[in-house]
């Protein structure tokens, strides 16, 4: 092992780079231009406004009472109620979209109360209903007689972890961190190392007395320092908020998502650069098996995106159906999300046995690759 | 020249030899039982059309690729040997630079690999190849030739007392080449062994000696003078179409039977 050799493997990967706008764009501006869009997506969407036609008996004036309750109660929604004139004016009302729920209440109070939706918006009708029963909750309490001195129980909502108001972006976040830092280091090598293939260049490498291992270490270091400074971007960008404030006809805004972080960034650091470093040497492997840049862009379907699917971004490991769950304990996205949230949301410290697993995983994963890696250049020179 | 030129120089002994070299991918064998003995201060052209075997015999005498069966030793070494690349400069025929580097970062990097360092070695090769104003230019910038200029200096960059070059002037321009060839001459009297492979035959006789190769075989070896009167003429490409045993039209003189 050469340190001058090494080094020189990684200084040549970041002099190529530095000509290279439009990857230094790739690995600098698109993640943060991503996570920013996803943030204000998630953040601002428009909540949107939900109607509800009601049909019920004369005497139970259902549609009177929803409205008095959703008058000043404090919903996720904005609420208007439209008194319907018989069940099949309010089955036309949401077909034709004039209404987003009917409640067809004419068998009260015998029989039960029929919620229709218009149905192509399963998640969106779970909020609405959601929001609905509340509703009916609120009228319902309303209507019981002061005297009889009934409480209806209100919920307060408290929480172990972040703050109760958090929303899913604060979850999202830290797995953006590392689901990026992945995708990216994982293309730019196999396509660098492809090049090194191709080109010729590895030919020439092999011709002088440096070792694979030199070689692959050349390579973690070289897009490692990329990585690495990735991930202290999206690290500083996901938790500041900094108000900028208006300028002329720039209205103010906020640069940065602010989520809130009770950990330590450099246990942040330390996860997302192991797992890129096992991304690097994956990619040096799997460009064996590519003969154009193509190819390796033929990889994204086959390890990015399963990992984004099963690494527990969007889905919990242990929700997920039986078969696939072994799937996922092999995944390095899933030891990666798993140690990032539990350090940015729960605020693990090495002393957590959850964390040193993820930790002692992402480490032997890295050098599992790293060992592949070596090996497949090995063939070269068969 | 430096130290390691002139040791070689004094060595006793072939500076590059091949016992029975033999290197098969399945049913072919693209090196089929090669003898070479190169002695120091020569240039060896190795002619042959392609597919004849040049690239990989280079690349088993560089220990690039491993034999299937027999040896090849550079100063005495068999190879594959990790300490004898640093006194081996290779040529590959592929262009084999970083066009994102600038011609000056190319340099240095092999350099650096080579265990070569300081900034003299590098202006000395560029003035060389005549790229010391072009030290700074992105590589994917230079022409054609240029690169080709390039990629020798990256060869060249360490002093190795053997050589290697895979089809080192293709895309050089004429006045190019004879400067190529008369450095070529200067490192050989300094004491340089050089193996040349090509397939254009008026390059042989800038060659001490050639060595034919057809189909992985060794079919003749001399001087240019030799091979020719061996032949009956004094045309080089004749000569070889005669050692191959085909007529002046490419197609064999006896019908396999």
């Amino acid at each position: 092992m050469s340190a001058t050799r090494i080094l020189a493997v990684a200084r040549r990967i970041a002099q190529g780079f530095r000509r290279d706008e439009r990857t230094l764009g790739l690995v600098f501006v698109v993640p943060i231009a991503i996570t920013l869009l996803l943030g204000w997506v998630i953040r601002d969407s428009e909540a949107g406004e939900v109607r509800i036609a009601v049909v019920s008996e004369e005497t139970f004036r259902l549609a009177d009472a929803l409205t008095v309750a959703a008058d000043g109660a404090d919903m996720p929604f904005e609420v208007s109620i439209i008194a319907a004139g018989d069940e099949g004016g309010a089955r036309d009302q949401v077909r034709d979209g004039t209404a987003d729920i009917a409640v067809i209440a004419t068998e009260l109070p015998d029989g039960p109360v029929t919620v229709v939706t218009e149905g192509t918006d399963p998640s969106g009708d779970a909020a609405r209903i959601g929001a609905l029963r509340a509703l009916m909750a609120r009228a319902i309490a309303m209507m019981i007689p002061p005297e009889l001195n009934v409480a209806v129980p209100e919920f307060e909502h408290e929480t172990v972890f972040l703050s109760a108001d958090a929303d899913s972006m604060d979850v999202l976040a830290p797995v953006f961190l590392g689901y990026f830092a992945y995708f990216f280091v994982f293309i730019l090598t196999g396509i660098s190392f492809l090049r090194e293939r191709v080109g010729g260049t590895l030919e020439r490498l092999l011709a002088t007395p440096v070792t694979r291992g030199e070689i692959v270490l050349g390579y973690g270091i070289g897009f490692g320092i990329f990585a690495t400074l990735q991930v202290l971007l999206l690290i500083g960008f996901t938790l500041l908020a900094v108000e900028v404030p208006a300028i002329g006809p720039i209205p103010a805004f906020t640069i940065g998502l602010g989520v809130t972080s009770v950990g330590s960034p450099a246990l942040l650091f330390l996860l997302a650069v192991l797992l890129a470093l096992g991304a690097v040497n994956l990619g040096i492997f799997l460009s064996t098996f590519a003969r154009t840049e193509l190819q390796v862009i033929q990889f994204i379907p086959v390890v990015i995106v399963p990992q984004g699917l099963l690494g527990g971004i969007f889905w919990p490991i242990d929700q997920l159906p039986d078969i696939l769950q072994p799937v996922a304990q092999v995944l390095p996205v899933t030891y990666a999300v798993d140690g990032l949230r539990e350090v940015m949301l729960r605020g693990a410290d090495l002393s957590s046995g959850t964390l040193q697993l993820d930790l002692a995983v992402l480490a032997g994963i890295a050098l599992f690759f790293v060992a592949l890696a070596s090996r497949t250049i090995k063939r070269e020179v068969a | 020249m430096t130290a390691s030129v002139t040791a070689a120089a004094a060595q006793a002994g072939p500076a590059v030899e091949a016992i029975g070299l033999r290197k098969s991918f399945g049913e072919i064998h693209a090196v089929d039982g090669i003898d070479l003995a190169l002695q120091p201060g020569r240039i060896y052209g190795l002619l042959g059309p392609n597919g004849s075997g040049k690239t990989t015999l280079i690349r088993l005498l560089a220990g690039l690729a491993r034999a299937t069966a027999g040896e090849a030793r550079i100063l005495g070494t068999a190879m594959p040997s990790r300490p004898m690349l640093a006194r081996i400069g290779y040529m590959p025929q592929a262009e084999a630079l970083y066009p994102d580097l600038s011609v000056g970062e190319n340099l240095g990097f092999f350099a650096a690999l080579q265990g070569t360092r300081g900034r003299d070695a590098i202006g000395r090769v560029l003035e060389l190849v005549e790229l010391a104003d072009r030290r700074g230019s992105p590589t994917h910038e230079l022409s054609g030739g240029m690169r080709r200029r390039l990629s020798l200096a990256c060869t060249l960059v360490h002093e190795p007392p053997v050589l290697f070059l895979d089809e080192p002037t293709v895309g050089v321009d004429p006045a190019l080449r004879v400067q190529f060839w008369a450095h070529f001459r200067r490192l050989a009297k300094a004491g340089a062994t050089i193996l040349v492979a090509s397939h254009v035959m008026d390059e042989a006789d800038r060659c001490d000696d050639l060595i034919f190769v057809r189909s992985g075989k060794v079919i003749a070896r001399g001087t240019s003078a030799e091979l020719r009167a061996g032949a009956a003429t004094t045309d080089l490409e004749a000569a070889f179409l005669h050692y191959a045993g085909l007529d002046a039209e490419g197609r064999p003189l006896e019908t396999a039977s």
